[in-house]
């Protein structure tokens, strides 16, 4: 045998000593595969708060158990409009200071919190749970679409704002309900798109300047 | 001007590290030692897509998950990572949200020989050459093209399914008319900027008397929306949209014959440098005004010397050139800068 050939045939079964020496043990290791179906957290991440985890000397870990348990249990989608709520009806539908006649739609639950922060609407809102999106194999039937039509029959909108993503699935699908509702009385309205405010137009990406170019409005 | 080149994982190489000199940098090796790697390499740093494939994934090197390329272009450091799912572009170190800023950096011309389908291939590469053009001059090509290729291709999934959509195919519309028209438009101007010099450019290097012209052919009319609505039966019957943009076409034409039937195999060849020669003129008249990097992959063998001297006199005196080629009988005719003598993966500078 060559001497190289003799000395990585070594090096492997060093290599395999290494690697063997340093693994947890296997109950650890599942803890790490859990973790990391986590969003945002990678294999580096997962050792760590699986480690912090096992390692911890006051009852953390089981308090953060609980809460999840706690939350996972309590926490349903508001029969209404969408949002996250403890009840039937969550906060933004119980509140009766609110406009009654105004409806925003957005894509997803998610969507509603930047829109409350600007407090420049004080409204209804509707999320749909996602957009017609055929390429991802989503059509209407998979949002909430017929609720929608449901309510707005129901309940008596004056207006009805859609908040959809300015892409093409949100187009699209702002496209496919202003079809659905054209024929009522109700004013259809979109949010405008733009340039962000305090930025020049040298600041703006180009998706940004394309989309405030082929969104404009008369003057 | 690009001054240095490192591959990772990049098809054939598994490391791979070029300085790149000002002038012209000449690759010689044989035929299958990675030679329009290289090239392919520049391109796909600066631009962020092959001028090889249409997709990047063949470019991984076979048996690995992902590839790396980078380099420094003028002041600033450039990096592209791509893996299946993930691409990630670096900016002077900096990880970019968007490509705009980098892709309006570098930009490039490649003349190669499988050129000559632009003459004699289907529409796609016609379309392609197009594309590849308006994506360095003009900052709302990308989100137009983007945005129809995405509506049209959700458009045409839905007349695909099972059962009839037309609601949903209707909601599609409205977003395929309108970036639709915006890429129309688009090409159509570059076609008008590409045309005169592309005539010029074939005068000048084919010394010959025949007249080259090139035509936009539209894939609809300026009433996209008046076409989509009557071809509306028929794209129900063949289950796709066939009015648009990814219809359009260039006309090739040679003293007013099509020149995929009746041109020669050399006025071919000498059509397609013409149109690259035209893409490397609007390319140094638009934008910062800089000359191009040019790559050119092999071509000088197919030519005859007084083509081949035709061709280098033609192209931008200040761009930037990679150029490779197998053997060099006429090494002298050519002044580079830079040789390097590509053998079993190994780059060795003459
Ligand atoms: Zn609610």
């Amino acid at each position: 045998m060559s001497r190289t050939g003799g000395s990585s045939s070594l090096r492997r079964v060093f290599h395999l000593e290494v690697l063997k020496r340093t693994e947890y043990p296997e109950a650890i290791r599942d803890l790490i595969t859990q973790l990391r179906q986590m969003p945002g957290v990678g294999p580096r991440s997962a050792e760590r708060i699986a480690l912090w985890m096992i390692q911890s000397r006051d009852d953390k870990p089981e308090q953060i158990a609980t809460a999840i348990s706690k939350t996972r249990a309590q926490i349903r989608p508001c029969k209404l409009c969408g949002f996250f709520a403890t009840e039937e009806l969550c906060e933004i539908c119980r509140d009766d200071s609110r406009a009654s006649d105004l409806l925003c739609v957005v894509e997803q639950p998610t969507d509603i919190l930047p829109l409350e922060k600007t407090s420049a609407f004080r409204g209804q809102y509707h999320a749909l749970g996602g957009r017609i999106a055929p390429l991802d194999h989503i059509g209407p039937e998979d949002l909430r679409i017929q609720e929608l039509l449901d309510r707005i029959a129901r309940e008596n909108f004056s207006e009805i704002i859609f908040a959809l993503a300015a892409d093409v699935e949100g187009e699209a699908t702002t496209n496919y309900l202003v079809e659905s509702l054209k024929a009522k009385p109700i004013k259809l309205t979109r949010i405008a798109r733009g340039l962000p405010a305090g930025g020049g137009l040298e600041s703006a990406d180009e998706l940004t300047l394309y989309q405030a170019l082929t969104g404009r409005t008369k003057l | 001007m690009l001054t240095s080149l490192r591959l990772h994982n990049f098809r054939c190489f598994e490391g791979l590290s070029v300085d790149i000199g000002p002038g012209l940098n000449l690759f010689l090796g044989g035929n299958g030692e990675g030679k329009t790697t290289i090239l392919e390499g520049v391109c796909v740093l600066l631009r962020l897509q092959s001028q090889r494939s249409a997709s990047l994934a063949p470019v991984v090197q076979t048996g690995k998950k992902s590839f790396g390329v980078r380099g420094r272009f003028e002041e600033h450091e450039l990096e592209f990572r791509y893996r299946a799912l993930r691409r990630q572009v670096r900016f002077d170190g900096v990880e970019q949200r968007t490509v705009g800023e980098y892709l309006r950096l570098g930009r490039v011309v490649s003349l190669a020989n499988v050129d000559i389908e632009l003459v004699r291939g289907g529409s796609d590469t016609r379309r392609r050459y197009l594309d590849f053009l308006g994506l360095q001059i003009d900052n709302a090509y990308r989100p137009a093209l983007r945005a129809y290729e995405r509506a049209l291709r959700a458009r045409n999934a839905l007349l695909k399914s099972p059962t009839a959509r037309p609601r949903e195919v209707a909601a599609y519309d409205a977003p395929l008319i309108q970036h639709g028209q915006v890429l129309l438009r688009q090409r159509a101007e570059l076609t008008e900027s590409l045309a005169p010099l592309a005539g010029q450019a074939y005068e000048r290097i084919s010394a010959a008397r025949e007249k080259f012209t090139l035509r936009f052919v539209p894939g609809a009319s300026a009433d996209f929306e008046g076409d989509l609505e009557r071809s509306h039966r028929e794209s129900i019957r063949l289950r796709q949209t066939i009015v648009g943009p990814h219809r359009d076409d260039l006309e090739l034409r040679i003293d007013d014959f099509p020149a995929a039937q009746f041109a020669s195999e050399g006025q071919q060849r000498g059509i397609a440098l013409a149109m690259k020669i035209a893409q490397a003129d609007v390319l140094k008249k638009s934008g910062d005004k800089k000359a191009p990097l040019l790559l050119i992959d092999d071509i000088f063998g197919e030519l005859d010397p007084e083509r081949r001297n035709a061709l280098l006199d033609n192209l931008p005196p200040a761009s930037q050139k990679l150029v490779t080629a197998t053997a060099m009988p006429w090494r002298d005719e050519i002044i580079a800068d830079i040789i390097y003598e590509l053998c079993d993966r190994r780059l060795r500078r003459l």
